[in-house]
């Protein structure tokens, strides 16, 4: 049996050795948000986020996550409220088919949470690994980057509250946050 | 009353109103065909050709059959060899794919059968244990080699070429004679792939009993895709359900039924109902889904010195590969499309669609106006300077102008192709820029577009479907066959329902591309959805609108001719007086003594006339769509790269339903030109197999290659459209490789005239010209 930690919800599951993350979310947990265009880490489609960062779900082992802090395009909005970068990607009409946008706003959401006042390169650099056949990158871009100030907006609160939510769940190892 | 109505989304037309589906998307609720999931569900997977060519000489699935959880095998002995094809109306002679072969595979990938199993792994061990002899046969993978007299006989076409398109006006050989100054080009595109970003998936499933079959699909024409599934499995059309769900992405690769399609409904029958998906891996999607043709263009013009373009003749070769698919309406389009542009009277261009042994070409964005908006727009540069003439002024001479006929009969009404370079020029101060860089190494060129904006090119009708229903609480339902594919299509015709219904936008819920419960619609493609389908749904508003309205004049014994719905507000027209609100309407439409429903319908078929392939000549499309786009670039002559400083993209759409989504498709149309200019490439081997069939070695462009872009929405409103609306999402993308070639001439002094546009090439020509230089002083 192994703990994995997935939007502040713990699942005892039986893994095998071989299984990636990618096949946990979906073929497992029924998380479906999170996508894959190539399974060999070139698309950025299945990009989550582990103790923070971004990783690609698709070339990671889901065992070699055990009891850390995953989050998945699911575990953003609370409740009926979106999350600032959701809701950026609705207002400044960076949707389009939606296929990349999971792994998109996963990869801006890693770096919002470090620095929510990016420059175009530093934006450009986080999202270099993300594919949009759509070529709606204009608009994602002016997203991520509007998503960042309403974000610096309410960080102070978020500070206080984020940690101590996780921690709760994290109580079986110690987790390694935002590193 | 239910709905929680936003008065910021009354009178929705023209406002960036947010996406219907944008929520779902965002949270990542949103359902793919990717994502569709079924309990005891099996996995598909298809039995390939490893032989570019080859004769099939027998066929022994006993050990797969054989293998632990494989549940069912299929191949041509379960079909009924009946052939589909994407041109059957217009080239029946072109129908030319079995949903499975059964006598000869014709390249590397060629579905033969299927496998549906427990689970992937056991799937893909079945299919190794299927044992397929075949007498291999030569094979041809180079277009050229393959119309030679001799080379292997890949269809029963001479030459192997399938179709010889010879679109000929006026008296070119005369007006080559006349022309002040005749010039020959030729110019190469490349494959390449549409690359949706969600492959190739489906689940299938048979009804045992009731013998009915269900396609969950990622399809930009599900009402297509039922067509083929009926013909191919000899079923009624009302016994094939095609369920669209949320497509990520298509450009053109979704259009057909493919075998896997048929493969996953018939595994399923065999399963005994089980359904059955079958998703691509990006190989299979490289190898065996729709790609775009490459081309060779061959171009000699005529211009006078005053800068008439007098005449055009030459020849376009396609590499088909190894079916027809969509080609013979591609290669027509290629020809076609520069009738709409330019007032052309002598013209002479032939058309060739050739089979190769390679991976099939059909439809990609564009469908064959990128190729020729690149080999043109650089040819009219050329012929430009060849008289001395600027590039712009030279266009302006020639360009088609509103309320013409063409050579070729089509009627243009609204034309704002001159408005679109006008306000291009202006924006990106071709004046000061032209010619005048050279010292920075920085150049600007010009390429201008049209494109058909709802035509008839599918069956003899290219009708839209839609219905509108009134629920008793106000809520309003949209139903049309039209398929979003991420375009916005459900978006933009929720806000056509809303308008013309005289509410809010935050009322309608759209249902789009299911064939048991939307009408029919021939799907996304040819730049047709808002205007086609977009003139449906106002009718079918409009029908609703005058149901209620008949059912308030009744009641307060007012003519209801003049009544409207403005506003959420029944009002009086002869003296705008309020009547009453939406909510009390519906009240009064579902009270005791009406009881009517409100079920509004829509049809629209494009007014056209029929399109002779063998002359060119006919009016294809309802409507017409113009462009213009400017690309400024700054070349590194140490390095051969080119980087874009900007792109100007000036667009005639008629009206700009949802100026944020137009915006979104240019920059996208841009993003997707720049990649095809730049780094799209699709290479085979020798085999015919794909070089580098996945995303790590096929290129995509990327956010960081992105330039500024600056978007021009001009609007003409064709009286045709719905709100004046024409359509868009392809004419953008035409003109883009052209206008950055003709950018780096202007800079550096070179002409590509073979896409990708790579720095060894700009280095190559760099060379060239120093050493031509140094003959002619020396």
């Amino acid at each position: 049996m192994a703990t994995l930690i997935i939007n502040n919800q713990k699942y005892e599951l039986n893994l095998k050795g071989h299984e990636t993350l990618l096949e946990v979310l979906r073929d497992h947990l029924g998380l479906t948000g999170t996508k894959t265009a190539c399974e060999e880490s070139e698309c950025g489609t299945c990009t989550v986020n582990r103790n923070g960062k971004a990783i690609l779900s698709c070339i990671t082992l889901a065992c070699a996550v055990e009891g850390e802090a995953i989050t998945t395009i699911e575990g953003l909005a609370k409740e009926e409220i979106l999350h600032p970068l959701q809701q950026a990607f609705l207002d400044y009409g960076a949707v389009q088919c939606g296929f990349c946008i999971p792994g998109m706003i996963m990869a801006a959401k890693a770096l919002l949470d470090k620095n929510p006042e990016p420059t175009r390169e530093e934006i450009d650099y986080a999202l270099d690994g993300n594919l949009c056949r759509c070529g709606g990158y204009p608009k994602i871009l002016e997203a991520v980057w509007q998503a960042g100030r309403e974000m610096k907006k309410d960080q102070e609160l978020r500070e206080i509250t984020e940690p101590l939510e996780l921690s709760e769940a994290l109580s079986a190892k110690q987790p390694q946050m935002f590193l | 009353m239910a709905t929680t109505v936003h008065k910021e989304y009354v009178n929705p037309v023209g406002k960036s109103v947010p996406r219907i589906d944008g929520k779902g998307i965002v949270t990542g609720q949103t359902k793919y065909a990717f994502d569709v999931s079924f309990p005891n569900m099996l996995i598909g997977k298809m039995i390939r050709s490893p032989h570019p060519h080859a004769r099939i000489l027998k066929i022994d699935t006993s050990r797969a059959e054989k293998l632990p959880g494989v549940r069912a095998i299929i191949t041509a002995k379960d079909t009924y060899n009946i052939k589909f094809g994407s041109n059957e109306y217009f080239f029946p002679h072109t129908v030319d794919q079995m949903a499975l072969e059964s006598e000869k595979v014709r390249y590397v990938g060629d579905e033969i059968g299927a496998v549906a199993a427990v689970d992937q792994e056991t799937a893909e061990e079945a299919v190794r244990l299927v044992d397929i002899q075949y007498e291999v046969l030569p094979h041809v993978v180079d277009v050229e080699e393959a119309m030679k007299p001799g080379a292997p006989q890949i269809h029963e076409a001479l030459n192997n070429i399938a179709v010889i398109l010879p679109v000929n006006f006026g008296n070119a050989d005369r007006a080559l004679k006349e022309a002040d100054y005749v010039r020959e080009d030729r110019f190469y595109t490349p494959a390449a792939h549409p690359a949706a970003l969600e492959p190739h998936v489906c689940v299938g499933q048979w009804e045992a009993f009731s013998n009915k079959i269900t396609l969950w699909s990622s399809s930009q024409a599900p009402f297509k895709c039922r067509d083929a599934l009926a013909k191919t499995l000899k079923m009624d059309l009302n016994d094939v359900r095609v369920i669209k769900m949320a497509v990520g992405g298509g450009f053109g690769g979704k259009l057909e039924m493919l075998p896997m399609d048929f493969s996953a409904c018939l595994l399923s029958k065999k399963a005994g109902g089980l359904p059955v998906k079958i998703c691509y891996s990006r190989e299979e999607e490289f190898l065996s889904s729709r790609r775009k043709h490459g081309m060779i263009y061959t171009l000699k013009s005529g211009v006078k010195k005053d800068g008439t373009l007098l005449v055009m003749t030459g020849e376009v070769i396609a590499d088909g590969g190894a079916y027809c698919s969509y080609g013979p309406t591609v290669i027509a389009a290629a020809i076609m499309r520069i009738f709409m542009v330019y007032k052309i009277q002598h013209f002479r261009i032939t058309g060739y669609r050739v089979y190769t042994n390679t991976p099939i070409s059909g439809a990609m964005r564009g469908f064959g106006g990128v190729q020729s908006g690149f080999a043109i727009e650089s040819h009219m540069d050329l012929l430009a300077k060849g008289i001395g003439m600027d590039p712009v002024e030279f266009r302006l001479k020639n360009i088609t102008t509103p309320n013409m006929v063409t050579v070729n009969k089509m009627v243009l009404t609204t034309n704002g192709l001159r408005e679109c370079i006008d306000r291009a020029i202006q924006a990106a101060r071709w004046k000061e820029k032209y010619g005048q860089q050279k010292h920075l190494c920085r150049g600007i060129g010009i390429g201008i577009a049209a494109d058909v904006m709802g035509a008839k090119m599918y069956k003899s009708h290219e009708s839209a479907g839609s219905i509108v229903k009134v629920e008793e609480d106000g809520s309003v339902y949209l139903f049309t066959g039209a398929a979003d594919t991420g375009q916005g299509s459900n978006t933009a015709l929720a806000q056509i329902a809303a308008q013309e219904l005289g509410v809010s936008y935050s009322r309608i819920r759209c249902k789009s591309g299911d064939t048991e419960i939307t009408p029919f619609d021939t799907g996304s493609f040819a730049s047709r959805v808002t205007f086609i389908s977009g003139n449906a749904t106002q009718r079918a508003a409009n029908d609703a609108k005058r149901q209620i309205l008949s059912i308030v004049a009744e009641e307060l014994k007012l003519d209801a001719e003049d009544l409207n719905i403005v506003s959420e507000e029944v009002i009086n027209t002869k003296d705008h007086s309020r009547i009453m609100n939406f909510d009390k309407a519906l009240e009064l439409c579902y009270s005791f003594n009406y009881g009517r429903q409100i079920i509004g319908r829509g049809s629209y078929n494009p007014k056209t006339t029929p399109v002779d392939f063998r002359t060119g000549e006919g009016n294809v499309s309802g409507s017409y769509g113009f462009e213009a786009q400017i690309a400024e670039v700054e070349v590194n002559k140490e390095t051969g790269e080119v980087k874009i400083l900007k792109m100007w993209d000036a667009h005639d759409i008629g009206k700009a339903i949802n100026p944020q989504s137009v915006e979104a498709q240019i920059e996208g149309s841009l993003a997707m030109g720049i990649g095809y200019t730049f780094l799209e490439n699709l290479q085979f081997d020798k085999q015919g197999r794909p070089a580098n069939g996945n995303l790590a070695h096929y290129r995509l462009p990327r956010s960081m290659g992105m330039p500024p872009m600056e978007t021009i929405l001009i609007e003409t409103n064709d009286p045709e459209g719905p709100f004046g609306a024409k359509g868009m999402g392809e004419a953008s993308l035409l003109p883009t490789s052209a206008a950055i070639a003709n950018a780096i001439e202007d800079a550096v002094g070179v002409r590509i005239k073979e896409l990708p546009i790579t720095p060894d090439k700009v280095l190559k020509a760099l060379q060239e010209k120093e050493q031509s230089e140094k003959k002619q002083t020396a």
